[in-house]
């Protein structure tokens, strides 16, 4: 198997990663796509020096939510960049797009949305199950430290369910 | 809900995703064909343009100014040779920036950390204000360097009443925007008017985020 083939194979097992972090970090779905063609070109261009001893998972990780958090600088430059392609990489089978076909999902990525750049990688870490380790090697705190920083979230998040529950 | 319930909806998403995403594989083909460059490396060749025009006139200016502090001095007006003197060691400063931002360009690794990468990231943009306050820090050497002893000399009231305002006024001005050019300063009127745009929106929201990297380690 050549380069292309393993990067490729990588990339459809992985492939909901970059839809989900896309998600989470662009509500609008030309972004959203444009988001997804950066990380997928930056995940290319790294593969060569892809370093085992981390877990494909955690690799993607890294890269991806760089690309997202850094996205919102987008200017000119980038976007010449990112509008190579015409057509998304990803794309949805049916019509029905999950995140808008439960209303609990939609308010979870909503909040999601809402987090500060960094507390949105830790939560969707921690909404993968990631380990604490997995998710420090992410980002690069310390194990407690992700601990700590999980649950503060997920009292914010807890606390963002109960209040729109009780608004309606 | 709680949390059990909310990694359960999750779950439930991750397996809607995973029987109706599809990927692309001809699109994802073409992105490994694709022989642009990075943003990051994009941004390297002006930069390099730059450093070497700023060395060429630091450089050419600062020989040209040296043999005249040396050979001429007698000869040649102090302001023309004090303002350019000054000119050229900002525009040195200036080039030690842009020096100093190559550097982390070729330091960043977008398979480090979150934390590692962003920071590099928010350095290098961050550091492009301090381009801007050096470079109006000039401002008074392009109102003095036409001075001559002559003109002091000659007496001529109103003219030398007049270029001291104006210089007075250019240090004023540049210290104030060499001091007040700051994050802190973003939401002010004047602030925006000198770097709203897509050139510094970039640059206030990449310090915006390395604040907010800073608050959450620390958190």
């Amino acid at each position: 198997m050549n380069q292309e083939e393993q990067f490729l194979e990588m990339l459809e097992n992985h492939k909901g990663i970059l839809y989900k972090i896309a998600n989470a970090y662009c509500r609008d779905a030309e972004a959203r796509r444009d988001l997804v063609q950066e990380m997928t070109y930056h995940l290319w261009k790294s593969f060569g020096n892809y370093n085992d001893t981390y877990k494909h998972s955690t690799w993607i990780y890294r890269i991806a939510l760089n690309v997202a958090i850094s996205f919102y600088r987008k200017d000119h430059v980038r976007k010449e960049q990112t509008d190579i392609l015409t057509d998304s990489i990803l794309n949805l089978k049916d019509t029905e797009v999950p995140a808008e076909s439960d209303q609990h999902l939609f308010l979870l990525q909503q909040f999601i949305s809402e987090l500060r750049e960094m507390d949105k990688a830790v939560m969707l870490l921690y909404l993968e199950e990631k380990s604490h380790k997995e998710i420090a090697e992410i980002v690069g705190l310390s194990e407690s430290n992700v601990g700590t920083k999980i649950s503060r979230i997920k009292t914010i998040l807890t606390h963002k369910f109960s209040t729109f529950k009780n608004q309606f | 809900m709680d949390q059990s319930e909310i990694i359960n909806l999750w779950k439930a998403y991750d397996r809607k995703l995973e029987a109706s995403l599809m990927l692309n594989k001809s699109n994802a083909i073409e992105i490994t064909r694709l022989k642009t460059k990075s943003l990051l490396s994009s941004m390297t060749p002006l930069k390099i343009f730059t450093i070497i025009v700023g060395m060429l006139w630091v450089g050419i200016g600062g020989t040209i100014v040296v043999n005249l502090f040396v050979h001429a001095y007698a000869s040649v007006s102090p302001f023309f040779l004090y303002s350019a003197a000054f000119q050229l060691l900002l525009t040195a400063i200036g080039i030690g920036i842009y020096l100093y931002q190559l550097v982390l360009i070729h330091q960043m690794d977008i398979t480090d950390t979150l934390i590692k990468t962003q920071k590099r990231l928010t350095q290098l943009k961050s550091s492009t204000l301090w381009v801007a306050r050096i470079l109006l820090l000039q401002l008074p050497a392009w109102t003095t360097f036409y001075w001559s002893m002559d003109l002091i000399k000659s007496g001529h009231l109103p003219y030398i009443f007049l270029n001291s305002v104006v210089t007075l006024l250019a240090i004023a001005v540049s210290l104030w925007l060499f001091i007040n050019i700051r994050y802190e300063n973003r939401e002010k009127k004047w602030f925006k008017l000198i770097f709203e745009g897509k050139e510094w929106t970039p640059v206030i929201k990449a310090i915006e985020l390395h604040k907010e990297i800073e608050a959450f380690e620390r958190e």
